[in-house]
């Protein structure tokens, strides 16, 4: 689907999955919930042509775990689609099925912020190294790396 | 299906970076591909959530040694916008010459490396010493070869003087004539032609499907730049075209990337002789207001996502860093898969990957159950082997 | 301690050593600058080559080795394989800021300390990356360090470390 997209076309047909806000000329943020993000995408997908994703950002607000999806069409509009998860057991369906660049950020972002992607063909480790242990979090705000544990290198050299 | 890893090191030579394969093959044919992108994985994330925005920047920059620019600028111009500031002319034309000399010199280096791929070395040889004279002129402009150190939020650090501007000037038309020199060997030279053809094709729907960026998606004759999707810099004003191919295999993206040589010269020349007067920074407030952006930039090898979310302080809340190689890795997968194994290094560096952006691949053979290391070298000799009489010395 | 008249053969062998070292190049998870830079001692410009210096992949050939960035903690026990893979006398040139103290990556999650914890530097070549002239002039001083320890039968009689790239590599260093 070619031409301008309004705010107020999507806003209108995008009221039953959240906000819709205007973020600047050609950028349109929508606010959902996580049982709702897959039909979000798969109906801004069919609907208004977003056909391929930019990247899914993660972002740790120390409250909540938020993950933001950023899709674009023929038509250069960017959509942000952000979503909030709790942070004891953030999990939420993968998309990956309809948007299959998104198993690798899926997988990056599990590997730092231990987010759950159910559903994604394989979680495992990327961006860590292989000796790093499990629910060890990095980028999380409330990790410090501790001094007794093993992160990898060589064992009895690290500092 | 019993697997068998064949790991081609992450010690590899030509190109110079940690890569390790994990290709799940049949016999000569690949059937998966697997990723582990650990080697390279420095942290910078989490480091920029701890460093104000003067000393961010630096970090940035060295996030790649290639596109240190693309970093800088992205993370720059997404902080300027949260806080609303509009930096003078004169320095948005001096970041988009920056911006261009390195793409410059980036696909000069990627058109080496390609034929030093298929053991054409001399013109390895002749496209480092063309990029030596971008290298000279990045150098008189900025101080150091590589890592340029030009962006402050708020605009550029330093100006550039008239003496600068005629020597850059002056070594344009000797670059425009080798840069014309190639289009035409790409165009017409029997080695490039034959190694390159047809392999590591990807179909239009294939490319949009997988997310693909950069010279790589334009090969497949999609035409998606940032630099006119969502403009920035100066590129509202110079004359350019987005280069777009149909081949989409190895072939169309070295057109791609000789052609972008060509639309890159035109882009420094307009903004190296209509470089507008005036200052070259605004003074930016110390703490950023809260905010969220998505900037935008087109790198050399695609299109570059900075994620940024501020909080009211002098550092980022957070900075989400996506790079064109890790979009163009998709892909890579997939046209991987049923090419023989010896193809790999022509199609993974047909992407022109950044693997420090990125940071790697294993081989697991099914049939012969043998699990052995290959190194890349011999990689590129079984791939140059297919046609002895191809190689030139 | 002064090696007795050494015999002809070996002091050929040093002789080759020097005049044509072969170096192999380890990227322990550097931003690739510095590997560039190297690389670009290869082309016409700076042409290492003609001096006979040779950049091979193979660690089991090389005298020495030359490790770009600052080592992650994935590359570590790799880079030390790598080293220990060649024959000695064997020579180590930490390139750039990362190698002296980490650059700009100093202190992250997922990085060694610093080099020098996974093996011993001979060498320190300064900058960010360095430029191709101060590359070649790492090497050169390597092969001094080459020249004198061959003379005095080994590695032993030194027990401080080479000083930064730049000096002659006679007045002394600092130790780390």
């Amino acid at each position: 689907m070619t031409g301008p997209l309004t705010l107020d076309m999507v806003a209108g047909k995008m009221k039953e999955f959240g906000v819709s806000e205007q973020v600047r000329n050609n950028r349109i943020r929508i606010t959902t919930t996580p049982e709702k993000v897959h039909d979000t995408i798969r109906t801004v997908q069919a609907m208004f042509g977003f056909d391929r994703l930019i990247t899914i950002s993660a972002v740790d607000n120390t409250m909540t775990l938020e993950l933001v999806y950023h899709l674009t069409g023929p038509h250069r509009m960017v959509v942000s689609i952000a979503v909030g998860l709790p942070r004891e057991l953030p999990a939420i369906a993968t998309v990956s099925d309809i948007l299959p660049p998104a198993a690798i950020y899926e997988r990056q972002i599990h590997d730092l912020f231990g987010i759950m992607f159910r559903g994604h063909p394989g979680l495992a480790r990327i961006v860590l190294n292989e000796d790093w242990p499990d629910n060890e979090y990095p980028l999380r705000k409330d990790w410090k790396p501790n001094p007794d544990t093993f992160y990898g290198g060589i064992k009895g050299e690290r500092s | 299906m019993p697997e068998v890893v064949v790991s081609i090191g992450p010690h590899h030579p030509a190109l110079k970076e940690p890569v390790n394969f994990r290709v799940i093959a049949d016999g000569e044919k690949i059937v998966r591909l697997e990723l582990d992108l650990s080697y390279n994985h420095r942290g910078v994330e989490k480091a920029a959530e701890q460093r104000d925005f003067i000393r961010v920047l630096p970090l940035m920059e060295r996030v790649c040694g290639i596109c240190s620019h693309s970093h800088s600028t992205a993370f720059a111009k997404g902080i300027e916008e949260i806080m609303q500031l509009e930096i003078p002319p004169r320095a948005q034309y001096i970041r988009t010459i920056i911006a261009e000399l390195e793409r410059m010199h980036s696909h000069l280096l990627w058109l080496g490396v390609a034929a030093h791929l298929i053991g054409f070395n001399t013109l390895f040889m002749w496209t480092w010493r063309d990029r030596e004279a971008v290298q000279d002129t990045l150098e008189e402009m900025s101080g150091n070869r590589v890592h340029y150190g030009m962006n402050e939020v708020g605009g550029v650090r330093r100006d550039l003087t008239p003496e600068q501007l005629n020597a850059a000037l002056a070594r344009l038309p000797a670059l425009e004539e080798r840069v014309n020199k190639y289009v035409v060997m790409v165009n017409e030279e029997e080695t490039m032609l034959i190694r390159f053809r047809g392999v590591g094709r990807l179909s239009k729907e294939e490319a949009l499907r997988y997310g693909t960026v950069g010279p790589t998606a334009r090969a497949s004759g999609i035409d998606y730049d940032v630099r006119k999707d969502d403009p920035y810099l100066a590129y509202k004003d110079a004359p350019w075209n987005v280069v777009t191919d149909t081949h989409g295999d190895v072939y169309g993206r070295t057109r791609v990337r000789v052609w972008e040589l060509q639309e890159s010269l035109r882009i420094v020349r307009f903004c190296l002789e209509n470089l507008p007067e005036g200052p070259i920074r605004v003074p930016a407030p110390k703490n950023a207001p809260k905010g969220e952006i998505l900037s935008r930039y087109e790198a050399p090898r695609g299109e570059l996502a900075h994620f940024i979310r501020t909080n009211g302080t002098d550092k980022v809340e957070r900075v989400d860093i996506r790079t064109p190689t890790l979009a163009n890795w998709t892909s890579v997968a997939m046209c991987l898969v049923n090419q023989n194994i010896a193809d790999i290094p022509v199609i993974v560096a047909a992407i022109d990957p950044c693997l420090s952006c990125t940071s790697r691949i294993t081989l697991l053979d099914n049939h012969t159950k043998k699990a052995g290391i290959i190194s890349f070298d011999e990689l590129v000799r079984r791939y140059r082997s297919r046609n002895p009489e191809d190689v030139q010395p | 301690m002064a090696v007795p008249h050494a015999g002809l053969s070996q002091r050929l062998v040093n002789w080759a050593r020097v005049k044509s070292p072969w170096i192999t190049v380890y990227n322990s998870g550097a931003c690739n600058a510095c590997d560039i830079e190297i690389i670009a001692c290869l082309m016409p410009r700076f042409d290492i080559e003609r001096f006979g210096i040779l950049v091979k992949g193979s660690p089991r050939h090389a005298d020495i080795l030359i490790v770009t960035g600052h080592v992650t903690l994935k590359q570590a026990s790799r880079l030390r394989r790598v080293w220990e893979q060649m024959p000695e006398p064997k020579y180590v040139i930490a390139m750039g800021a990362c190698g002296a103290s980490g650059g700009v990556f100093h202190g992250l999650y997922h990085m060694m300390d610093s080099v020098e914890k996974v093996i011993p530097i001979d060498v320190y070549v300064a900058g960010c990356p360095p430029r191709p002239d101060e590359i070649i002039n790492a090497v050169v001083t390597c092969l001094n360090l080459l020249k004198e320890d061959a003379a005095h039968g080994g590695k032993e009689w030194r027990k401080k470390a080479v000083p930064v790239s730049g000096t002659d590599g006679k007045t002394g260093g600092v130790t780390p």
